[in-house]
């Protein structure tokens, strides 16, 4: 009796997982039979630079995971366009976009990489934030590929060190910017403010001014709490009279109770204190602050030079200019700068197609630059490009940024890319909480200094 | 008197009727109005002409057919399968004489306690291994599995209470088991079935962590992650997002208003003894 | 009572297919996030075994933690409170209104509502005046300027923000399971106990009280199982900021295993809320089988 229990038991158990894996099997179809393509054929040897048309029959679908969902932006057109591109000059391989917004994309590709799942071409950040990806073998390393039509030759000399470990290159940049304050001519006229701040003093009395007019003085979306943390870096930059700050507290030769951490947490609470930010900037994110300045809301807005297109395609195109940020407290260089380089393509090392999708990347990669100055948005670009900025069209903001680029003496990554992760956020959230309380600011760089201790 | 108190209490039921329409009627003033008239952020008042073109727009831009589809779809196989499956075990549970019926209650309702969130990395490695990744199936099973233990619940509390002659007169006719639970249990129970349809469907057409998260695929993306990326995309267009908005709740919407009475119904029928 | 003698087969048969696929789906993970939050792992790179470690860290270290766990269980106590009030809506309905169901489904609207909308709205009404804040705007026209607040971004009182629009959402939700509950009540009691004099609130008092008990328990066990697992609504408008000032245990779990890439780390918490779940849940069900108990 007991026994043939036991066996019912099993059958039932047993008929159920195969109607599950019948229905998996069904539902997968796609991409298993890709698979079993991918295994059978023996992969291509070093075939096709980017530009050929390969005639092979081999069927590839290379899963290209992005973060440009917008539809009106340049960045996605860029995608699509050289996608289909390539897709066209190779019927057997088939791009398939997964596209997110920021957020889920670093979500998901954790998970993935958590469970070793990583999608054929995904995207990171530089420096820290990809190092653990690295440290865990995921991502391929790129330099063959980068050797292949002079790929390497394109990058700004120096770029690609942000995504180098231990002598290899693991990803490709899609930019390379720096921090800048942009500001709306129209509302620093209307306050009677004749010429940009350069020194924190002077920004600090032109926020009150603006302030007085009714007039947003600085823009930002603090609930993505990197805004003010990228904002605050900056103010550290000059505090610490240059650059590498972290560097040294990571090297033991600084903490974060420094002087200069101190100081540069005093004049960001001033700039809270004198109202420079809009009310309620914890729960605005990125996108909507961001807005606040496009719809002329708001006299400054200090971010990333990638801005720059979509200032230029917004309601305030022709009334923003742009300036470094100002010395505080008569330390540090106008012209270093908190650098960013662009997220990257990265290419995972279990890749089912590893020699398609670095054939792949090539080209894209390689071309572009070219479309993304098609496109008008080749201000802050990581590459270089052929062709001048004014005769193409672009706006005098745009002229202006690209002037600053060649300015550039240096600076820092911003915290997230120098700090571990643990860290990292600890961080952010005590800048942001600068934002709602006046905080000791040695109490600050306490809270610093054990969290950088605590998760060393 | 009387009526003064009675006018108190019709005074109570009329403030949550408006605190609880409102939002729809927000949703779809907001909906038609430009950027401007959003930012200027005054609360009541009607759009100067209807944008209808936000809605041209967003669904031209939203590939709305087709996440729409994928979530019917979606939607559609979790809950026949979460009503079949739930609704035996129920029947098991409420009516068979057995030892484990009791453990196997409690196992389910353990399932209440369990936030999605925190499965989401088991389940990947799961799914990677019998290789559903990226296909429906990846969202139909983990929906399907945590719904049921609500369905259970509901389920097999009013189960117990369906008299018990109905079955003996069946079976001394001769009718099996599975026949009985066919053809009179299941008709019997199409209160809480409802109940238990609503309630799955409301988690699961509104579930998108796991979605974004298993599906890679844009062909198999379901809508509220649509939803959920053209809200966040990054020049915004406040106006387009309301109408994608609007689109995205109205099929839920459509069906609640339909099956509204039935819910009530099964609600009562279904929750009487837990 | 339970009537059908079936052989083990058949009851295989209609138990284990959901079972199986039960045990698979949500058992089994969630006892791998159980060992998971005994490990020191990144989720990335190879873990180390740190038994426990990470308990040890986020009841005695961890600065965050304790505050999150005080705010949701005061989310807890807060939707649980509000489960009389929806029963005595539900009363009245019964008593005042011949066709309650409308009214109910009217209420019950913003529960169909994804947290992506409701969260968008709650976030306008909240803004500051200088955004059209509706919330700011009704005070300022009403002379209470000094009554004004960022409601979301001042961290004493963003959470209690927070709770106010849960309550909201779920009002409709609690008062269609208390309104079914009445309603099934028998109208013979009711009569019975008025030829006994019983009428209005002592009828209320002698009949509707013990005999709503069970559905009662319901609510106030769904409400704290909800409110502990709070999530998207938390996510949506504050991300648990300013600060840490809105973090809840599922969103500090969250933060944890994605943002700080503390893997085993966010999985203890996560442990941590599957047992206080359970405990709270068992307690809840002793109190009210006494509770019922003492009726019969």
């Amino acid at each position: 009796m007991v026994n043939r229990q036991m066996k019912t038991t099993f059958t039932v158990a047993l008929t159920a997982a195969m109607a599950l894996s019948v229905a998996a099997c069904g539902n997968s179809n796609d991409n298993s039979k890709n698979n079993a393509a991918a295994s059978t054929a023996p992969d291509s040897t070093n075939s096709g630079t980017a530009t050929n048309t390969t005639k092979s029959d081999k069927k590839v679908t290379i899963t290209f995971q992005n973060i440009y969902p917008d539809p009106t932006t340049p960045s996605y057109k860029m995608v699509h366009e050289l996608k289909d591109q390539y897709e066209k000059e190779h019927p057997n391989v088939k791009i398939e976009l997964d596209t997110l917004n920021t957020d889920q994309q670093k979500v998901k590709l954790k998970t993935q990489a958590a469970s070793k799942e990583v999608p054929d071409i995904t995207i990171v950040n530089p420096a820290a934030q990809m190092k653990p990806f690295v440290d865990a073998g995921l991502f391929a390393p790129l330099n063959d590929m980068l050797d292949q039509n002079g790929l390497k030759d394109t990058y700004q000399s120096g770029l690609l060190d942000y995504y180098s470990f231990n002598g290899n290159v693991y990803a490709l940049p899609d930019g390379n910017n720096i921090e800048v304050v942009y500001y709306n001519k129209d509302l620093f006229a209307k306050a009677g403010i004749a010429k940009t701040p350069t020194t924190f003093e002077e920004m600090l009395k032109d926020v009150k001014i603006l302030k007085d007019k009714g007039i947003t003085p600085l823009a930002i979306g603090e609930k993505d709490s990197w805004t003010g943390s990228f904002l605050f870096m900056n103010i550290l930059l000059r505090t610490n009279g240059g650059p590498g700050f972290l560097q040294d507290v990571m090297d033991g030769k600084k903490t974060f109770e420094d002087p200069a951490f101190v100081e540069a947490v005093d004049a960001f609470q001033q700039l809270v204190q004198a109202g420079a930010f809009p009310d309620g900037a914890t729960s605005i994110d990125a996108n909507a602050g961001g807005n606040i300045f496009k719809s002329g809301k708001a006299a400054m807005w200090v971010i990333g030079s990638w801005e720059t297109g979509a200032v230029d395609a917004s309601s305030v195109a022709g009334k923003v200019g742009a300036f470094q940020f100002p010395t505080v407290n008569g330390k540090g260089d106008p012209n270093q700068f908190m650098l960013a380089p662009g997220s990257a393509f990265a290419i995972s090392a279990n890749s089912e197609h590893l020699q398609e999708t670095k054939d792949f990347l090539n080209f894209f990669a390689s071309n572009l630059p070219k479309k993304q100055f098609e496109l008008k948005n080749a201000v802050g670009l990581g590459q270089k490009v052929d062709g001048d900025l004014k005769a193409a069209g672009y706006s005098d903001l745009a002229i202006t940024i690209a002037g600053l680029f060649n300015q550039v003496k240096g600076g820092d990554l911003s915290f997230d890319n120098t700090m571990n992760p643990a860290t990292s956020q600890v961080h952010l959230s005590s800048i942001q909480n600068l934002f709602v309380q006046k905080m000791d600011s040695a109490a600050v760089a306490k809270e610093h200094q054990t969290a950088f201790e605590a998760n060393k | 008197m009387r009526k003064f108190k009675k006018g108190i209490v019709y005074l109570l039921f009329a403030i949550p009727v408006v605190t609880q329409l409102y939002p729809l009627l927000w949703l779809l003033l907001y909906s038609l109005k430009t950027n401007e008239e959003i930012m200027d952020g005054s609360f009541f008042s009607f759009p100067k002409t209807f944008q209808w073109h936000n809605y041209s727009e967003a669904y031209t831009s939203g590939s709305y057919l087709k996440y729409l589809s994928n979530s019917v779809f979606v939607t559609g196989i979790t809950m026949i399968c979460v009503i079949v499956l739930a609704s035996m075990v129920a029947y098991a549970i409420s009516r068979f004489r057995w030892k484990y019926g009791n453990i196997v209650m409690t196992i389910f309702l353990m399932g209440m306690m369990i936030p999605m969130q925190a499965t989401l990395l088991p389940l990947m490695i799961i799914f990677k291994n019998i290789h559903v990744l990226n296909t429906h199936l990846s969202l139909i099973l983990p929906y399907v599995a945590f719904s049921t233990p609500i369905a259970v619940f509901i389920l097999s509390g009013f189960m117990r209470d369906i008299p018990h002659e109905i079955e003996e007169s069946a079976f001394i006719d001769g009718a099996s088991v599975y026949r009985i639970f066919r053809s009179i249990i299941l008709p019997v129970s199409i209160p809480p079935v409802m109940t238990v349809c609503i309630l799955t469907f409301i988690n699961i057409w509104n579930e998108y962590i796991l979605a974004a998260t298993f599906i890679s695929s844009e062909k198999l993306k379901t809508l509220p992650f649509g939803v959920y990326t053209f809200v966040s995309q990054y020049s915004v267009n406040y106006g387009n997002i309301g109408a994608f908005l609007v689109m995205g709740a109205l099929p839920v919407i459509l069906i609640y208003f339909f099956l509204s009475n039935k819910i009530t119904k099964g609600m009562v029928a279904g929750a009487v003894k837990g | 009572m339970k009537v059908l003698k079936v052989p083990a087969r058949t009851i295989a048969v209609f138990v284990l297919p959901c079972l199986f696929l039960y045990v698979c789906l949500v058992f089994i993970p969630i006892l791998v996030s159980l060992y998971t939050g005994l490990l020191k792992w990144d989720g990335l790179t190879s873990a180390t075994f740190v038994g426990f470690g990470n308990f040890k860290n986020m009841f005695f270290n961890d600065p965050v933690f304790w505050p999150s766990v005080r705010r949701t269980l005061l989310y807890a106590v807060a939707s649980m409170l509000e489960i009389p009030l929806c029963l005595g809506m539900a009363i009245l309905l019964n008593r005042y209104v011949k066709r309650g169901n409308t009214l109910v489904s009217i209420y019950f609207t913003p529960v169909i509502l994804s947290v992506v909308i409701i969260g968008q709205l709650w976030k306008t009404i909240y803004n500051p005046a200088s955004m059209g804040g509706m919330l700011n705007g009704v005070l300022i026209s009403l002379g209470l300027n000094s009554w004004t607040h960022n409601w979301l971004t001042e961290p004493k009182i963003a959470m209690f923000a927070l709770y106010l629009v849960s309550l909201w959402q779920f009002f409709g939700y609690h008062l269609l399971i208390q309104y079914t509950g009445v309603q099934n009540i028998p109208d013979e009691l009711y009569e019975a106990a008025k030829i006994d004099g019983a009428d209005g609130f002592k009828a209320d008092r002698y009949i509707t009280l013990p005999l709503i008990v069970p559905i009662f328990k319901i609510s106030i066990v769904l409400a704290f199982i909800g409110s502990l697992q709070a999530f998207d609504l938390v996510m949506v408008m504050t991300a648990g900021g300013p600060a840490h000032a809105t973090d809840v245990i599922s969103t500090h779990m969250y933060n944890s295993s994605f943002m700080s890439l503390k893997y085993g780390y966010g999985s203890a918490i996560a442990s941590f809320l599957v047992v206080v779940c359970l405990v709270f849940t068992g307690f809840i069900n002793t109190i009210f089988n006494r509770i019922e108990r003492k009726f019969n």
